[in-house]
């Protein structure tokens, strides 16, 4: 008798709906230290990650208004590894009670004529950065503290100068759609840095 | 009878427990100053002297008790005295009295103090008593004043330095550096690639106010060119327009394959 099938799912085609929930908040060079030695208590232990990651958004404007965004990521300091495309989606509008902000999310490797592809594609370069930080983890759970750059010569990372005099901090959390109980996780864990850090949900529309 | 004296022995156990604790601390407070004088704060030598006088208090409170018959009226009178070693009473005084004999309890059971002292007290005494009532009581008075005003100095001051103290560290985020950088993350607030020429290049990224009206209107190129608000905004956005139009004209010619792109082609 052959096994059941590992996965209940219909295979229906097409892949998961990934969502991406996210927290955000930021912390000034200075208490920078502290930060660190609090997140090298809470989360997984393993060597202290640095990353290095030079990012480009691109748009896509068709007839619609809003155009079709992009986000091209490349590591700057490890060779070999491959690019990173992603896709993220608007923020769910759900009820006010969820704690982080989740949208849908689309993460695909590629190789490295990911930019002339694009281009060839019609996509334009809206603008890049450079990140520089820490990474962390705690089970699902992605903690990012990384500092943005600015890219005074468009195409040169060399010519860089930081953005502000703070830290991004990032909790972010890539799950299958549907599961709530992650934000109750990402809520716990934010409590837990404070009143180093207030990691909230900002909607970036709010920003514009 | 028999409950005073039960009274009594209570009493006497609370009392040599609480002398005890004394000397200990005694102890210890000497051995500090003997041999860690060199490393002793002056906060430490604070804590001695508190847990001394703490200890003096508990001592008074013991024998303020309403269950502490009055000493006073008890007598000791020694019985036998005898210059051999007795081994009990060493066990008792842990060694520093081995010999009961007529040099140790003199000493050891005087109730008056020694005779100069007892000149410092009658002197003191009688000093007090020719001020006269009133004047004692004036005299009370302002030392409690300036007692009290004093402690209020060093609380005030304390109190002070403290919220001095707290104030520079709670900062350590800033809310407005977290709207700038998820603004920057987002949509590239701030991070706009568009170099506009000479003058107005320096100055601008730096002003994050018109930094935002530019990447506003790059942003949202073909559709927003008549809301931009100054002149020169007008002129450059137009200036960028006129290069976009270029490329725009290249994702008309293969739109269909474009939207089949955005509709997830790896949907399979």
């Amino acid at each position: 008798m052959e096994a059941p099938p590992v996965t209940m799912m219909p295979v229906t085609g097409g892949t998961i709906n990934m969502m991406e929930y996210l927290l955000q908040g930021s912390v000034l060079d200075h208490s920078l230290e502290s930060l660190i030695h609090r997140l090298r208590g809470l989360c997984d232990n393993m060597e202290l990650e640095t990353f290095l990651d030079h990012e480009m958004v691109f748009l896509l404007k068709g007839q619609q208004a809003s155009p079709f965004v992009l986000r091209a990521r490349r590591s700057m300091d490890r060779a070999g590894a491959p690019w990173h495309l992603r896709y993220l989606g608007q923020p769910e509008v759900g009820d006010k009670n969820r704690h982080a902000l989740v949208r849908n999310c689309v993460d695909i490797a590629t190789s490295e004529n990911l930019t002339d592809f694009l281009m060839e594609m019609g996509f334009r370069m809206d603008h890049e950065f450079v990140a520089k930080g820490h990474l962390f983890r705690k089970g699902i759970m992605k903690i990012m503290v990384y500092k943005i750059y600015r890219i005074l010569v468009p195409g040169n990372t060399e010519s860089i100068e930081a953005l502000s005099l703070s830290y991004l901090v990032e909790l972010s959390v890539v799950a299958p759609a549907g599961q709530d109980m992650v934000s109750d996780d990402m809520r716990n864990f934010a409590e837990q840095l404070k009143p180093l850090v207030h990691l909230e949900k900002i909607d970036p529309k709010r920003l514009m | 009878m028999q409950r005073e004296e039960k009274q009594l022995e209570a009493s006497l156990d609370a009392l040599l427990s609480q002398v005890a604790d004394l000397k200990n601390s005694l102890g210890s407070f000497i051995y500090k100053l003997e041999n860690e004088y060199d490393r002793l704060t002056w906060p430490s030598v604070l804590d001695s002297f508190a847990l001394l006088s703490g200890q003096l208090n508990t001592l008074n409170k013991v024998l303020k008790h309403e269950k502490t018959p009055l000493f006073r009226n008890q007598v000791i009178i020694p019985l036998v005295l005898s210059p051999d070693r007795d081994e009990d009473l060493m066990r008792q005084t842990e060694g520093r009295v081995p010999v009961f004999s007529h040099e140790v309890v003199p000493d050891h059971l005087r109730t008056k103090p020694d005779p100069e002292v007892e000149e410092q007290e009658k002197q003191l005494t009688t000093d007090a008593a020719r001020i006269g009532a009133d004047a004692a009581q004036k005299q009370i008075q302002s030392l409690n004043k300036m007692c009290s005003n004093l402690l209020e100095k060093i609380s005030k001051e304390e109190r002070e330095s403290e919220s001095g103290g707290l104030r520079p560290n709670k900062q350590t985020f800033n809310p407005a550096d977290t709207n700038a950088l998820v603004a920057a993350v987002a949509f590239g607030k701030g991070l706009s690639n568009w170099r506009p020429s000479g003058s107005s290049g320096p100055g601008q990224p730096g002003q994050p106010g018109t930094g935002t009206i530019l990447a506003g209107t790059s942003g949202l190129q073909q559709v927003q060119i008549t809301g931009a608000p100054s002149q020169q905004q007008s002129m450059l956005s137009g200036v960028q327009m006129a290069q976009a139009g270029q490329p725009g004209k290249m994702p008309g010619g293969i739109k269909t394959n474009i939207k089949s792109a955005s509709m997830h082609p790896y949907q399979r």
